[in-house]
């Protein structure tokens, strides 16, 4: 290796390696904003497949599994910042962010569903309070600034600025309450939506305590994305994963998902619909599919001591669960609702790469700040309770 | 107060002239179709087609029936797509009346999802696309005109008035021809009650039309039918959106609250385990010092 390269290498902080996928995750990026300016010129017909039968496609679908997914902070908060327990703490920013950077690509690629989307702040000059889709479009807004905020103080410290800083350190409780609000509300109305669609939406799926069932899911898929992303970047940045602390939070996930499974099939026995588990159809597979993956698979994984005190059955447990959810979420928001004979619907190439561009987006934005923001601390660190 | 269209599917020839007349009335322009292996034409609603004669040949009791239905918003009394809509897009008026305001709509198409009997449609051609349906001619009635469709049926299958008289009328035809009529009145309960009524020689799970729970459930025979489902869907008789209102209306505040409650307690007992582990470090440190 010539001298140029090897002085080059220590003044830039990253490696060959790492610039190389910082650089592919940009492209994947511009070719999504690319694909979704050509959606803006041409249409939602021209570039997408959705039709009057698919009024709402992978998009949707994308943006109702990927809410939950960023539900981690919301219930890490709930754990540092209420139940004061402090050994958290260390989990919190890379999970915030990840929370952030999931809405952010929500309200990105809701933008670019929109029919209209330059008329967005509609949302706020005309209330229809009965709606669940005004509730969610609420709370993620509001959310989203009370995440900046959770955010800031890793941006404020890399910046050293001191006052700011303080202001937002003393006003911590008050906008992680607000923010765990917000969370309750639109992650169970984001269930309420489908309520409206009794008619519709597939019998194994509806039920009126479709909040509840979200809002549990919601908690049970955000503690895995904490697990998912702790694991994760500590594996690719080279530190110590904080195991012993993700082992409990995957101990909790399992004691919820296990009152996800009772409560989902108890509603199912309450309403007498247990015989539709067994009626022959691509529906019951799916459905049954989603039990295993989302609920019986993680289980069994997260209640195995041995296996979620290591970063390889943590992250197969939390793997296997998101797996499920974004099942549930499709199942509920696509392939269980009835649709017109004859009819079906292919997502176009444009319509995958902006979903493909959007998630690149977050992946570079986390890459660099893991590399220029105090976000991930050494388990060294650690405040030991 | 409530006006409503009877719709008597017996009395239809299919002359589509009530397709024409929408057209004409809301200037929709012709669409460009094919020949899918049927009369039926265009072969589904869209943004430019808000009323479509629906024909099916359907084999019920061994008899083959040639079956004509009018198709077009059904003009819910508790409309899906107005508790669906965000911003109040969709309303209904004073006089009963299921319309879409433009200027409101930011194209999430919520309403589309949510209406149990797929009606509106999403300009899909357009770089900013509204939604589009059948307005029951608000415009007319507000002149005392029947909707154009009703004015142009020249077979009597359409009438238009009162919702109470189209009802008393239509269980009087039903009670007077048993022999010529499915024993029902489509839309008097159905979701709480549309303003389309119709009556017809088949049951109504066969026309493609989500059906009451309680109905008898015919399976459909599989002819060429777009609004056939996959399946059968079926409505109560209470309101489509009564559960989504109560929860909207109680439901939010009450997670609001409890969520504030839980939240409370977690801060109480979070601090209350701070102090006490407090306590034990100082009894600790003060036992080593001694």
């Amino acid at each position: 290796m010539t001298t140029w390269r090897k002085e080059l290498r220590k003044e830039l902080p990253i490696s060959w390696a790492e610039a190389a996928v910082l650089v592919a995750l940009a492209a994947i990026a511009a070719l999504g904003l690319g694909a979704a300016a050509v959606r803006f010129m041409r249409g939602l017909g021209a570039t997408t497949g959705l039709s009057d039968a698919y009024p709402w496609g992978i998009w949707i679908s994308f943006d109702v599994f990927i809410v939950p997914f960023s539900g981690g902070a919301f219930t890490l908060a709930a754990v540092v910042y209420l139940l004061n327990d402090e050994r958290y703490h260390v989990l919190v920013p890379p999970v915030v962010l990840a929370g952030l950077l999931g809405y952010a690509m929500v309200c990105a690629v809701l933008l670019v569903d929109l029919g209209l989307p330059h008329r967005f702040y509609n949302i706020i000059a005309f209330l229809n309070p009965k709606s669940f889709m005004f509730e969610i479009s609420w709370c993620v807004m509001l959310y989203l600034l009370v995440l900046v905020l959770e955010f800031s103080p890793v941006v404020l410290e890399r910046l050293g600025w001191e006052g700011p800083h303080q202001l937002i350190r003393a006003f911590t409780i008050v906008f992680v309450s607000a923010g765990i609000i917000l969370s309750s509300l639109h992650q169970s109305s984001l269930g309420s939506m489908w309520l409206l669609l009794q008619a519709k939406l597939h019998a194994l799926w509806w039920t009126p305590i479709l909040p509840l069932l979200f809002l549990v899911t919601a908690v049970a898929g955000g503690l895995c994305m904490v697990i998912f992303v702790s694991v994760l970047a500590a594996k690719v940045y080279g530190h110590r994963a904080p195991t012993h602390l993700l082992a409990n939070l995957a101990k909790a996930v399992a004691a919820i998902l296990l009152l996800y499974g009772v409560l989902k099939f108890a509603d199912l026995a309450l309403a007498g619909e247990l015989g539709l588990l067994f009626r022959p159809g691509t529906l019951t597979l799916l459905f049954w599919a989603e039990v295993a993956l989302g609920i019986a698979a993680p289980i069994a994984i997260f209640a195995a001591r041995k296996l979620r005190q290591t970063d390889g059955g943590l992250l197969a447990g939390a793997v296997v669960a998101l797996a499920g959810l974004a099942l549930n979420r499709a199942n509920v928001s696509m392939f269980a609702i009835w649709r017109p004979a004859g009819t079906v619907y292919r997502p176009s190439w444009m319509e995958v790469a902006i979903l493909a561009g959007a998630l690149a987006a977050a992946g570079l934005v986390f890459a660099l700040a893991a590399r220029f923001l105090p976000l991930l601390r050494p388990a060294s660190e650690e405040h030991r309770g | 107060m409530t006006k409503a269209i009877l719709i008597d599917t017996t009395r239809c020839t299919a002359c589509r002239g009530c397709q024409v007349a929408c057209k004409q009335w809301n200037d929709l322009p012709a669409e460009e179709t094919h020949n899918e292996g049927s009369y039926q034409n265009p072969i589904r609603l869209s943004a430019v087609t808000w009323t479509l004669v629906q024909m099916r040949e359907v084999e019920y009791r061994g008899k083959l029936y040639w079956s004509f239905l009018k198709r077009q918003c059904m003009q819910c009394l508790h409309p899906a797509c107005v508790s669906a809509c965000p911003v109040g897009a969709m309303h209904r008026t004073p006089e009963g009346i299921v319309v879409y305001d433009d200027s409101r709509c930011i194209g999430c198409r919520y309403c589309m999802t949510a209406c149990p009997f797929r009606i509106p449609r999403f300009e899909w051609d357009k770089p900013l696309g509204y939604i589009r349906k059948c307005h029951f001619c608000y415009d007319r009635q507000a002149e005392g005109l029947p909707p154009a469709c009703v004015k142009a049926c020249p077979s009597g299958a359409l009438r238009f008035g009162e919702r109470e008289e189209m009802i008393a009328e239509a269980e009087g035809r039903l009670r007077a021809h048993p022999d010529r009529y499915y024993q029902h009145l489509y839309g008097k309960e159905e979701g709480g009650g549309t303003s389309v009524l119709i009556l017809s020689a088949l049951p109504f799970d066969l026309l493609g039309l989500p059906t009451l729970s309680s109905e008898p459930v015919a399976l459909p025979e599989s002819t060429l039918a777009p609004f056939e489902y996959l399946g059968q869907p079926t409505l109560g008789k209470e309101p489509v959106t009564q559960l989504n209102d109560e929860l909207a209306h109680i439901g939010t505040p009450a997670i609001a609250l409890g969520v504030t409650a839980i939240l409370a307690g977690m801060q109480w007992y979070g601090r209350r385990r701070a102090r006490l582990a407090g306590e034990a470090a100082r009894r600790a440190s003060a036992k080593e010092e001694r």
